[in-house]
């Protein structure tokens, strides 16, 4: 089996699913994944929805998306170990060592930091990657559009400052 | 906490939004494709926002341009529903700036923080604990920022714009995407930790 998909293959394989959730005969609505965070993050600091208000407001699609995700887990960790044997515990990406540093302190420090913005900002925004951009964009949904374009906006113009020049390589 | 966890099963079921094992299937799937093309890995989220990689933005094209006709068609004879989230600009903007950082830090999305944790990162893990705190502290301070989000501007499509004309729209997007996807490079960011191991 190879160790991985190209691109193609990919989004024609992705796009196959999302039909199939988008259909009656699937689920009948869209993929998306931070409200499901959300919610998961509202059973672990017990907050309920009759306190709050946003929890009454996401409670049924952030259960929805709460249960899928349990999937998306076990999906992940069967390619992982059958498929492209790639699981084993690890700290800092590759790139990161090569473009940031070889700290696991500051890794751990920046990725703390980097999932909190990232769940703020989804929240604030009602959506991320799954929701707006790849759902969002499949329903020519403006509020995907616009926020895909913010999004990657920042995300370049943050890489640029963030991590150190590319480093030529002479080999 | 255990009872909110049987109430969650119980709540996804009776939405009227699949059975619980359609909702875990799709969720497999959606984590193993995202796993086996390795749109998890830092390298292909962050790579792409700092060019050492293209698979990200090229396969997201495709899906979209596929997904925009299949839907299309999908509701056009009743075997589906749009659901287009509310373009609220304040929040909508000022989250995607917030998320942009995040995502080029993290270089994960919220679904492939799932896929990474499952293939053994503990960087990965440590962004989903952030990414909880995140969301709680949202959760409280929802109430406050509600009224800083700014005007709802509706569930506005960008065919909305072109009345009469949705298909052909739909169309000319989704060929523009599947162009870009397959006129840009490739570029791919080869990771020594994936060549050791067998």
């Amino acid at each position: 089996m190879p160790k991985q998909i190209p691109w193609w293959l990919g989004g024609i394989a992705m796009s196959l699913l999302f039909y199939f959730s988008f259909s009656i005969y699937g689920a009948n609505r869209p993929i998306g994944a931070s409200t499901g965070m959300a919610y998961i993050s509202s059973i672990l600091f017990g907050m309920d929805a009759d306190n709050y208000s946003y929890i009454a407001e996401i409670q049924k699609s952030g259960a929805w998306e709460a249960v899928m995700l349990v999937g998306v887990f076990f999906g992940g960790l069967f390619i992982s170990l059958f498929i492209t044997k790639s699981f084993h515990i690890s700290y800092i990406p590759t790139l990161w060592k090569e473009r940031k540093n070889n700290s696991v302190k500051s890794r751990m420090i920046w990725s703390f930091i980097a999932g909190f913005m990232l769940m703020f900002g989804a929240r604030l925004a009602g959506g991320c990657n799954a929701g707006h951009i790849l759902s969002g964009g499949s329903q020519l949904a403006m509020s995907g559009i616009v926020f895909a374009i913010f999004a990657l906006g920042t995300g370049v113009i943050t890489g640029r400052f963030f991590y150190k020049k590319k480093v030529c390589k002479n080999d | 906490m255990i009872d909110r966890i049987i109430n969650t099963f119980h709540i996804a079921s009776n939405e009227g939004h699949g059975s619980l094992f359609v909702i875990l299937i799709i969720g497999f799937f959606f984590g193993a494709i995202i796993m086996y093309s390795r749109l998890d890995k830092f390298e292909k989220m962050a790579g792409f926002m700092i060019f050492e990689d293209t698979l990200v933005p090229r396969m997201a094209m495709v899906t979209v341009a596929l997904s925009s006709i299949g839907f299309y068609f999908l509701v056009q004879y009743d075997y589906g529903t749009f659901a287009i989230k509310p373009l609220i600009l304040g929040g909508v903007i000022a989250g995607a700036i917030m998320f942009g950082i995040g995502l080029v830090i993290l270089g994960k999305c919220p679904s492939a923080f799932f896929v990474s944790v499952s293939e053994g990162r503990v960087d990965a893990f440590v962004g989903v604990l952030g990414g909880m705190v995140g969301s709680a502290v949202f959760t409280f301070l929802y109430p406050s920022i509600q009224g800083f989000m700014g005007e709802n501007l509706g569930d506005l499509r960008l065919v909305s714009f072109f009345e009469g004309n949705e298909l052909l729209v739909t169309f000319v997007f989704s060929g523009v995407l599947l162009l870009t996807a397959y006129l840009l490079p490739t570029i791919e960011y080869r990771d020594p930790a994936d060549d050791n191991k067998e």
